[in-house]
This record gives structure tokens, C-alpha cells and sequence, in this order.
């Protein structure tokens, strides 16, 4: 039988994991409305990164300001454009001393966007696709964005399809508010490169 | 920390975890046609139903106009085979009050359907997004408000930029809602549905 601590322990664990999947999905929500600063105001102000696509590697809570705030919220979302994402199937493991948690998700996208250029281009409706590999930080008993990185997988028009298309346009890096590094990891579909889980087997564990 | 503290935040991650799955199983219930199942997942005591551009229907006897009368033809609905509504619910932000007596729920929802409209066989894409409210009775979750809001509803052949909409629905001949609809404004309105909470960390 568990001590009345052990259960505290055990208790807070999962409370994380609602928490930290609650985040992800408010996340969500504020990127679907083009509100850049209510997702700023998502990460730690001792956060490392922010990595999308091919926008590169953005450092520490300025280089999350200048993505969100100057590179994608630069302008006002044009008419009939359209970012769905829809987050889906969380991993989220807490790391021991629960401090600090990581987490893999999907992420279907259902869009129209300028393709010739963030905001430039003819509008074109669009499926995306793509995996997040999320570290999260518990800061005065509340959850935080540590870092973000999305894989892209596809960004295909509709009428194509990714086998036929599997990127549409090319986001960055970008030259009006340039990254702190080129990205990391963009290696659409087909190159069959695949993005590492930050998890270990859960039997085997390796 | 005491028993007593300890009962109260296991009972929390139980309410969650059971409005998250009566929210479910309600889209379950939508896809096999199950019309009386789901009257029977709101509370006697319910606020409202409203869904798409229906309009808004108040009361158990409205959420039971809605589902089982216009939808489920007052029982006469033959289930086709080839119709179908999969209803993906994606995207749970449930907040449950302090008393734990309610709850909060904001979800996004993509739908790959297939039913006659008008006169045709149609297949289509939706999207929308969801507030609803919930209520415990007698140790049991229920809806007590249900709110779906559309953002497009797309010919598959077509799609949401060439066709967000592919008709009203909002039509009935002898049912009439309580209320027009509050907020249908599909796309490319740029419409935002409000959310229930507040910012996590800035509170705003």
C-alpha cells in the first residue's frame, strides 16, 4: 500500500500530463486565430526555441517574439486565408523530478495561404501534415513552452495530393527577419527521413 | 496534503476523463445514426442545442427537436449504408468548476461525410469548432449546452476556398427553432468562436 506521499507523487504526475496536453491544444487554438502574442506568452521566459518548418532555428524568448510576433505576425491574415491545425495523439512523458517534460503529436493541417511567399501569391487551399517534438518547463507550478520544433511532412494542394506535390512554396528562411540558424531537420516527404521520438522504447527500452 | 485533498484532485482527472469520453461517444452515437442515444446524453434540465445554421434550440425539448425529430425524421430515418458522418473529435480544453457540479469544453472537429443533399448524394469535408457545456447528476456527466460551430462544410470535389458551403440547411417545413442562429458565420468570414478560458499564464 502506497504512503499518502507516494500517492501526492503519483497524483501530480498525471495532473502534468493533462496539463501539458492542455497546453499543446490551447496552443492550437491561438495559432488557428492569428493571435501571436497569446502564443508568445505560451513559452518560458528561459525557453530555447522555436523551430518550424523551414523558417530555421529562432533562440531564447526574443527569437520566439521575433518568429511569432515579427515574421508571422507582421501583417494582418488576408481574406479567406485559413490555418487549421489540428493536434492530435500526444506522447507526453515528464521527466523525473518533474520539472521539465517532453511530447511528440501530429499535426493535420487544413489551410489556404499565399504560396509564393508568406504573404504574397495567389491563395491556394492546402493539406498539410507534420510531427511536433515539444519540450515543456513547470514554472511557478504552471506548464510552459520550453521549445517547439515542427517536422513538416507535407504541405500539398488539395487537388494534388502529397504524393503528386509534397511541398507547395517555400516559407524561409526568411530574409526580412532572419532566423539564428538555418533549420535543423527539414526533410519533407518523400526523403524518408525520419523524425527521432524523444522516447525509449516502452518495453524493451531502447 | 490529507485523504481528503488527495480525493478531491482524483475526482478532477475523473470528471475530465469522463466528459472527454461522453463528448465521444456522443460523435460515435452521430455516426451510427443513434439519434434517441444521444437525447438521452443531455440533462433533463438542458440549456440549448445549436448546431451549424439550424438555429438554436432551447430546453430537453428542443434538444430532442433537433436530434430526433428533424435529423432522425421522428424515427423514420431509413440507415442507408452508404451514409455516413465520421466525426473526429479532436482538441479537448475541458475546464471543470471549483464545485465540480459543471464543466467547460472547447473541441475542434473534422467530419468526412456522406448523405443526401437535396435532392444528390453528396460526399464532403467539415470543419468546426465546439463550446459546450456539461453537467454532473447524480454522479453522471451530461450535456447541458451544446454549441458546433461550422467553419466550412466543402464538396469533396471542390474544397473550402472554391466552396465553403455547399448549401443552408436550414430549412425545415414544420420545425422551427427557438432562435436564429447566434453565430454562423462560415468561412471566409474569419469569424472566431470566443473561447471559455482565459489565457494559462497571463490570465487575460
Amino acid at each position: 500500500m502506497a504512503t499518502l506521499e507516494e500517492l501526492q507523487a503519483r497524483m501530480t504526475r498525471l495532473e502534468d500530463n493533462k496539463q501539458i496536453e492542455k497546453l499543446q491544444r490551447i496552443y492550437g487554438y491561438y495559432l488557428d486565430y492569428h493571435e501571436y502574442q497569446k502564443v508568445v506568452d505560451l513559452f518560458s521566459d528561459n525557453a530555447d526555441s522555436v523551430e518550424i518548418a523551414d523558417y530555421g532555428v529562432y533562440k531564447g524568448k526574443a527569437g520566439v517574439k521575433r518568429f511569432y510576433l515579427e515574421l508571422l505576425g507582421n501583417k494582418p491574415p488576408r481574406v479567406g486565408e485559413l490555418s487549421i491545425g489540428m493536434i492530435m495523439q500526444g506522447v507526453v512523458d515528464v521527466d523525473k523530478g518533474g520539472r521539465t517534460a517532453r511530447g511528440r503529436w501530429y499535426c493535420m493541417m487544413i489551410e489556404a495561404r499565399s504560396t509564393l511567399s508568406l504573404h504574397e501569391g495567389e491563395l491556394r487551399q492546402l493539406w498539410g501534415n507534420g510531427i511536433y517534438e515539444n519540450e515543456y518547463v513547470k514554472e511557478n507550478g504552471k506548464w510552459l513552452f520550453r521549445k517547439v520544433f515542427f517536422f513538416l511532412n507535407f504541405r500539398t494542394p488539395y487537388e494534388e495530393g502529397w504524393l503528386k506535390v509534397p511541398v507547395v512554396g517555400q516559407n524561409g528562411p526568411g530574409t526580412e527577419v532572419p532566423p539564428d540558424a538555418p533549420p535543423t531537420f527539414y526533410y519533407p516527404y518523400p526523403s524518408g527521413m525520419h523524425l527521432r521520438p524523444h522516447y525509449k522504447h516502452p518495453i524493451t527500452g531502447k | 496534503m490529507d485523504l481528503e485533498e488527495l480525493e478531491k484532485r482524483v475526482t478532477l482527472l475523473e470528471d475530465i476523463q469522463e466528459i472527454e469520453n461522453l463528448q465521444r461517444i456522443y460523435a460515435y452515437y452521430f455516426d451510427l445514426q443513434r439519434w434517441q442515444d444521444i437525447v438521452d446524453l443531455f440533462s433533463d434540465d438542458a440549456e440549448s442545442v445549436e448546431i451549424v445554421d439550424h438555429g438554436l434550440f432551447k430546453g430537453k425539448e428542443g434538444v430532442r427537436k433537433m436530434y430526433w425529430e428533424w435529423i432522425g425524421r421522428g424515427g423514420k430515418a431509413v440507415r442507408e449504408p452508404w451514409v455516413q458522418f465520421i466525426i473526429m473529435q479532436i482538441g479537448a480544453v475541458i475546464d471543470v468548476s471549483p464545485d465540480g457540479q459543471t464543466a467547460r469544453g472547447r473541441w475542434q472537429t473534422w467530419l468526412c461525410e456522406a448523405k443526401t443533399f437535396g435532392a444528390f448524394p453528396r460526399q464532403e469535408w467539415l470543419h468546426g469548432y465546439y463550446e459546450n457545456e456539461y453537467v454532473k447528476e447524480n454522479g453522471k456527466w451530461l450535456f447541458s449546452r451544446l454549441h458546433w460551430n461550422n467553419t466550412f462544410c466543402s464538396p469533396f470535389e471542390n474544397g473550402w476556398l472554391k466552396t465553403p458551403l455547399m448549401g443552408l440547411m436550414n430549412y425545415h417545413p414544420t420545425i422551427k427553432p427557438d432562435a436564429p442562429p447566434t453565430a454562423f458565420h462560415p468561412y471566409p468570414s474569419g469569424y472566431h468562436l470566443p473561447y471559455h478560458y482565459e489565457h494559462p499564464i497571463t490570465g487575460k
